[in-house]
């Protein structure tokens, strides 16, 4: 039966991979960035972007316009368009696309437990909250004062609820907690998640499971720059990392044990991409950050995703190409705003 | 009317619009609808572009359009259809437009925040008596207190739930009852539950009418509940809960009298909000109607504009003179009212400052652009939708109006199905104008109104072909009496089942002469009717076909003399149609031969079409007969009861000779055909490659002096050459065609280095047209000679789809006729079989439409298309053109916004 899946693939899931490839075609080039970077106003923004394949998405907003009216219409547009897929999609598609937004989810609880315990009111919290990730009991969530009952009460019921069983030992909610629950939650998700595409089998695993590796290794090693300097100590950051990626283990060991930037690009240096990611990335000015470099590779995986045909991975590569393209014009719709052009030309090009 | 034959002469001409003017004056044009603008800056960016903030302002004001239509719609108001055309304002009316969107969408958005607050007060109020009436159920649920007997009143049924028994009656509860969406009941209680971990007592009740959203007017269910808790911190967190389900608390209070009270209250601020909001309604009504009216005139209106502004942007501005220069093709008989156009256009805006059109002469390839009329149009979209014509190509439709009607008939003949077909189309041409403003969105209503020329054809023509061969409902009309005429007795016939009718004893061919029309009616009965129509309408395919194809190869010449090539005339035609007509020609000459010289007396020893057919390439020839020492050809005089041999002495065989000599002729024929292959393969090439060359050494020749000057004038910048030197340019340059002359004149009159610049330019592009490809011309050629060659006998096979499909049809109806009307009619029912019949026929009918008519025209259809495109047009048809764009106001005649 394994072997025949290619077969069968169009039957169930045809449509809208073809649907996916079509949305594809709609991102932007570069010419396309090469002209949007020219603009001087956001109405030439609109303007331009009213030629490609985004059309008059903006055309009902009353001028003058903000950065933050544009991203929300992106997201919106992107939520449409995922949302699509999701009402017509079957089995195991569901499933797999159902695990997308999980990652979201994650994003907006660790929001809005961040906000609550700043003391902001929950309505001025629940619009930053990115719509994909939105569930039901999500507005809810300021009632929890504890880990516990934050899964007693609110996350019990979600598909997150057993990624956070490693975390209710935890006593407060506190800025470090959070971090490590977040941390331990994208840890658990993503191992989740990497074991699901390994269940799925043929091309599906192969493209997935290469990206949530990419994933998973990006956030060990941003966990562990992130870690110098502060109170956490090394066996908590050990726990923190997910282990589906390449760095596992010995990787994972080594970097367990690092105490300073260099030691942990001589992790990296074992490894030929990341070897290659950590010798571009400076701190100097023109230089392009860590950051950068980590999403230009995610990118390219994401990119070469499309050359497989009969898998899963496209929807995942499309999510995720289409956040970037949203960060890159929303970047250049602040830099434009903001008339701070000097930068305006860091955003990551995708086609 | 314009020609068919060709399409129309295209100019192109140069626009020198003032600056004040050139609104109007584009305006004009538009409205005229006979000018293609050319982008004239396609590097430059959409919002870099001169007139993008007008475009903005468009936009802005489409916008408001829009919302104004959104509330039209809300309110179930409808955009009046409305034939009226206003004219695009001048830019001053611009800003009186804009001022009135604005008043009225602001107006509106008033008016709906007013009524937003109203509704939402509204619905507050309303929950809230729901909420009081609910909540008086609840407790008096299951009847009050003190007859408690079985019955609980729900505080007690709270108490006994949420308090330990010893405690009862000690402890005081505190409730909160507000109102929740109906679909968030199941997790607000979940989540109730395990926040407060069991200790809280909800009851819910739904409240059966539909609230209305406030905001986008949606209906809204709602559930009432009420939560019992104890102790203030229980009280915290169900508020917490509540507030994350975004449920609205409402006060309740705890007596029985004051809810009352406040029931009270609360109905009558009900019912004063109620007449409020019909004031509310009642006003936005009046304005949404004063928009109503107005608001197809503005659409057209706004649409106009942008159009405008958007073919302004295609325009480069002169900063010096104020101009705007544009581009444009325009037809050439047409330039008189385009400047017409122009002066009123500047009459209009009451500039002084005349504008101008000038004539430019260019290398760019002319859009093709037909004047068709309602009759032509949809011949010509037949042949478009093949390949728009290239420039004054000779164009195919002139022909189709016959010939797709007439091929189509071939298919479809039958006078019946023709005549529905007939009467069909003659109901859409003359109710035309009523079908046409009924705007039906049936599409494929649509498209048969789009055709319903074609089918007015198709059916008169079958009606014709249908006649021809005798075929109506596949029953056969004796109009004249058959002039087969025997004169078999009662037994004769009583005795056999089927007799031979001989032609030499039964055909009256001295009398009456062969039937007047189409087939005698005599075969409808007869056995072999089948083996004899087939006979009959291949041969009819064929001698078709190739006369198709032979006037596709004519009208080829056409096209060579109108493009000056004379010599493909000599090159390429006159092999084509030698090949053609001495293969394929050759085998109509025999089909007329044998229809002439064959008769009844040697039938049977006719010479078969095919055999011979073959054996001419096979080169095998059968050695005639040799009587008595000579060796007399095959002829019907020769032969039978008056002839001098008989059927055994002439050796009559299918391969028996025609005529004398055939041998030899066929020969010839053959060999010529063959030699029309390699001229056809080689000599154009060779003659193509000679005349580059020799152009080449001419231009070689005057190549360096122009050259030579045009770098001297581009490194003067600043100095504007003066127009006796910009002529010498041109006529230096005259060498070299005389279209750059043109050019470098024309280019002058602006000025400046761009002269210069372009001149090098246009020379460069002459440069790279020069590039001659000796491999690629020999590929094409034979690609060319190879298709012309198969294709002449593939299509010539092509064309018997003529006879399959005609056969099909007919044996399709006759079908249809015996196996269910003929059923019916053999029926000897008395009274029943009436009802049966009428069934029957019922059956007949639909199937003869839907099958017969529909779907075997709609085949039929697609067969004289493929004919068409494939067969005839692929042997003169290029196809390469661009059609002609008018910019034309038409498309912003539809009152809708293009929507997201």
């Amino acid at each position: 039966m394994m072997n025949y899946q290619d077969m069968y693939f169009n039957i169930d899931h045809g449509y809208l991979e073809g649907l996916v490839r079509g949305f594809k075609s709609g991102i932007l080039k570069k010419g396309d960035y090469l002209n949007l970077v020219q603009c001087e106003t956001l109405e030439d923004l609109k303007l331009h972007l009213q030629s490609t394949d985004y059309g008059n998405f903006l055309a009902n907003e009353p001028s003058p316009l903000s950065v933050s009216t544009i991203d929300d219409k992106l997201k919106e547009k992107l939520v449409i368009e995922f949302n699509h897929l999701r009402n017509h999609c079957l089995e195991p598609l569901a499933t797999f696309l159902d695990y997308i937004t999980y990652s979201y989810m994650i994003d907006n609880i660790i929001l809005l437990i961040t906000g609550t315990l700043r003391q902001r009111p929950i309505s001025e919290l629940i619009p930053k909250c990115h719509p994909l990730g939105s569930f039901e009991q999500m507005e809810a969530i300021h009632i929890a004062s504890t880990p516990a009952e934050l899964y007693n009460a609110v996350l019990v019921d979600t598909p997150l609820a057993p990624y956070f069983m490693d975390c209710i030992s935890e006593q407060d909610l506190d800025e470090l907690n959070i971090e490590i629950i977040r941390n331990t939650l994208y840890k658990a998700y993503l191992e989740d998640f990497h074991q699901f595409c390994q269940s799925l089998g043929g091309a599906t695993m192969e493209s997935m499971c290469e990206a949530l590796a990419f994933e998973a290794d990006r956030r060990a090693f941003i966990i562990t720059i992130n870690s110098f300097g502060t109170e956490l100590t090394k066996e908590d950051r050990a726990k923190l990392y997910p282990r589906c990626g390449k760095l596992y283990p010995d990787g994972l060991g080594l970097l367990g044990r690092a105490d300073d930037y260099d030691q942990v690009r001589g992790v990296a240096d074992s490894y030929a991409e990341y070897k290659e990611l950590f010798d571009g990335a400076g701190n100097n000015v023109g230089d392009k950050t860590l950051e950068d470099k980590f999403f230009e590779h995610e990118v390219k995986q994401m990119k070469n995703s499309f050359m497989m045909q009969f898998q899963f991975g496209v929807f995942y590569a499309y999510v995720k190409l289409k956040e970037q393209e949203n960060r890159n014009i929303v970047w250049i719709a602040e830099c434009v705003a903001q008339r701070h052009r000097a930068k305006i030309d860091s955003y990551i090009e995708i086609f | 009317m314009g020609s068919l034959f060709r399409s129309e002469e295209m100019t192109l001409c140069q626009l020198f619009l003032q600056s004040d003017a050139a609104y109007a004056c584009v305006s004009e044009l538009g409205e005229m609808g006979l000018v293609q603008f050319k982008d004239l800056n396609p590097d430059v960016n959409a919002f870099q572009r001169k007139f993008v903030n007008e475009i903005m302002r468009c936009e802005e004001m489409e916008r408001k359009l829009r919302y104004i239509e959104k509330e039209l719609k809300k309110d179930k108001l409808k955009i009046p259809d409305s034939d009226s055309n206003p004219k695009a304002p001048a830019p001053k009316e611009m800003i009186d437009l804009e001022a009135t969107f604005e008043k009225i969408e602001s107006e509106l958005r008033e008016v709906n925040t007013n009524a937003e607050a109203l509704k939402r007060n509204y619905l507050e109020l309303t929950e809230l008596k729901e909420v009081l009436t609910k909540t008086q159920t609840f407790f008096r649920e299951y009847g009050v207190g003190e007859q408690g007997h079985g019955h609980h009143n729900v505080v007690e049924d709270a108490q006994h739930a949420l308090v330990p028994e010893e405690r009862v009656g000690s402890v005081q509860l505190g409730f909160i009852a507000g109102v929740i969406p109906r679909e968030k009941v199941p997790a607000f209680e979940r989540m109730l539950w395990f926040a407060c971990r069991g200790n809280v007592f909800l009851r819910q009740d739904e409240i059966m009418q539909a609230l209305e959203d406030p905001h986008s007017g949606d209906a809204i269910h709602k559930s009432v509940f009420i939560v019992f808790f104890q102790g203030e911190q229980l009280k915290a967190r169900v508020r917490k809960i509540c507030e994350g389900f975004r449920a609205t608390l409402y006060p309740c209070p705890e007596t029985a009298q004051e809810r009352m009270d406040m029931l009270r209250g609360v109905t009558t601020r009900l019912e004063d909000l109620e007449i409020v909001l019909k004031q509310t309604k009642d006003h936005r009504y009046r304005v949404l109607l004063n928009a109503q009216k107005e608001i197809h005139n503005w659409i057209i209106k706004v649409k106009k504009i942008k159009a405008i502004y958007h073919t302004l942007n295609m325009c480069s501005f002169e900063h010096s003179r104020n101009n705007l220069i544009a581009e444009c093709w325009a037809p050439a008989k047409v330039l008189e009212e385009v400047q017409a156009a122009l002066r009123h256009g500047q009459e209009m805006s009451g500039s002084s400052v005349p504008n101008i059109l000038h004539k430019m002469s260019t290398k760019d390839i002319p859009p093709t652009y037909f004047m068709t009329n309602r009759f032509t149009k949809v011949f010509q979209s037949i042949v478009h939708a093949y390949g728009v014509a290239g420039y004054r190509e000779v164009n195919p439709a002139l022909y189709t109006i016959i010939s797709f009607p007439f091929l189509f008939a071939v298919m479809f003949g039958d006078t019946g199905h023709g005549f529905i077909m007939f009467l069909f189309g003659l109901w859409m041409v003359v109710s035309e104008k009523k079908l046409d403003q009924k705007k039906n969105d049936n599409e494929i209503f649509k498209m048969m109104f789009g055709g319903r020329y074609i089918i007015l054809l198709m059916g008169l023509f079958s009606l014709y072909t249908g006649l021809i061969y005798n075929d109506i409902f596949s029953k056969s009309l004796n109009l004249f009496g058959s002039s087969w005429k025997f004169n078999y007795t009662q037994e004769t016939l009583d005795g056999s089942f089927s007799l031979q009718m001989k032609p030499e004893d039964i055909f009256d061919d001295a009398t009456t002469g062969a039937y007047p029309l189409g087939l005698d009616p005599v075969w409808q009965a007869s056995i072999n009717k089948i083996t004899f129509t087939n006979s009959f309408k291949m041969k009819l395919s064929v001698i078709m076909g190739v006369l198709q194809m032979a006037s596709g190869v004519l009208l080829s010449v056409f096209n060579h003399l109108h493009f000056k090539h004379y010599s493909f005339v000599l090159v390429q035609f006159v092999p084509e149609i030698l090949f053609l007509l001495c293969i394929f020609g050759y085998l109509l000459a025999l089909i007329f031969f044998k229809w002439l010289t064959i008769n009844a007396h040697c039938a049977s020893c006719a010479p078969s079409l095919l055999i011979h057919f073959i054996n001419m390439f096979l080169y095998k020839y059968e050695e005639p007969a040799n009587i008595n020492g000579t060796v007399p050809a095959f002829h019907c005089d020769n032969m039978g009861p008056f002839g001098n041999y008989s059927q055994f002495e002439m050796k009559c065989t299918g391969q028996t000779v025609f005529y004398p000599h055939q041998k030899e002729i066929q020969t010839a024929l053959l060999l010529v055909a063959v030699l029309c292959i390699p001229i056809l393969l080689l000599v154009k090439p060779f003659l193509l490659r000679a005349q580059h060359n020799a152009k080449m050494q001419r231009k070689a020749g005057l190549g360096a002096r122009s050259h030579e000057h045009l770098v001297s004038s581009e490194v003067l910048p600043g100095q504007e050459p003066g127009p006796a030197e910009s002529q010498k340019t041109g006529i230096e340059l005259s060498g070299l065609s005389a279209s750059e002359v043109d050019i470098s004149t024309s280019v002058s009159i602006n000025g400046g280095r761009g002269d210069a610049v372009m001149t090098m330019e246009e020379e460069e592009e002459g440069d790279a047209e020069a590039e001659f490809d000796t491999g690629e011309v020999f590929v094409g050629q034979a690609i060319h000679t190879i298709e012309y060659c198969l294709g002449c006998v593939s299509h010539t096979a092509s064309y018997l789809r003529l006879w399959a499909l005609s056969l099909a049809h007919a044996q399709l109806s006759e079908v249809l006729w015996n196996m269910l009307f003929r059923m019916g009619l053999k029926m000897d029912l008395p009274y029943v079989g009436s009802i049966l019949v009428f069934a029957c026929f019922g059956a007949f009918a639909v199937l003869t439409i839907a099958v017969l008519l529909v779907m075997e025209g709609l085949s039929a259809f697609l067969h004289a298309l493929r004919l068409h495109w494939v067969e005839f047009q692929s042997k003169f048809y290029h196809g390469d053109g661009y059609l002609f764009d008018p910019f034309n106001f038409k498309e912003q005649m539809d009152p809708t916004l293009d929507d997201q």
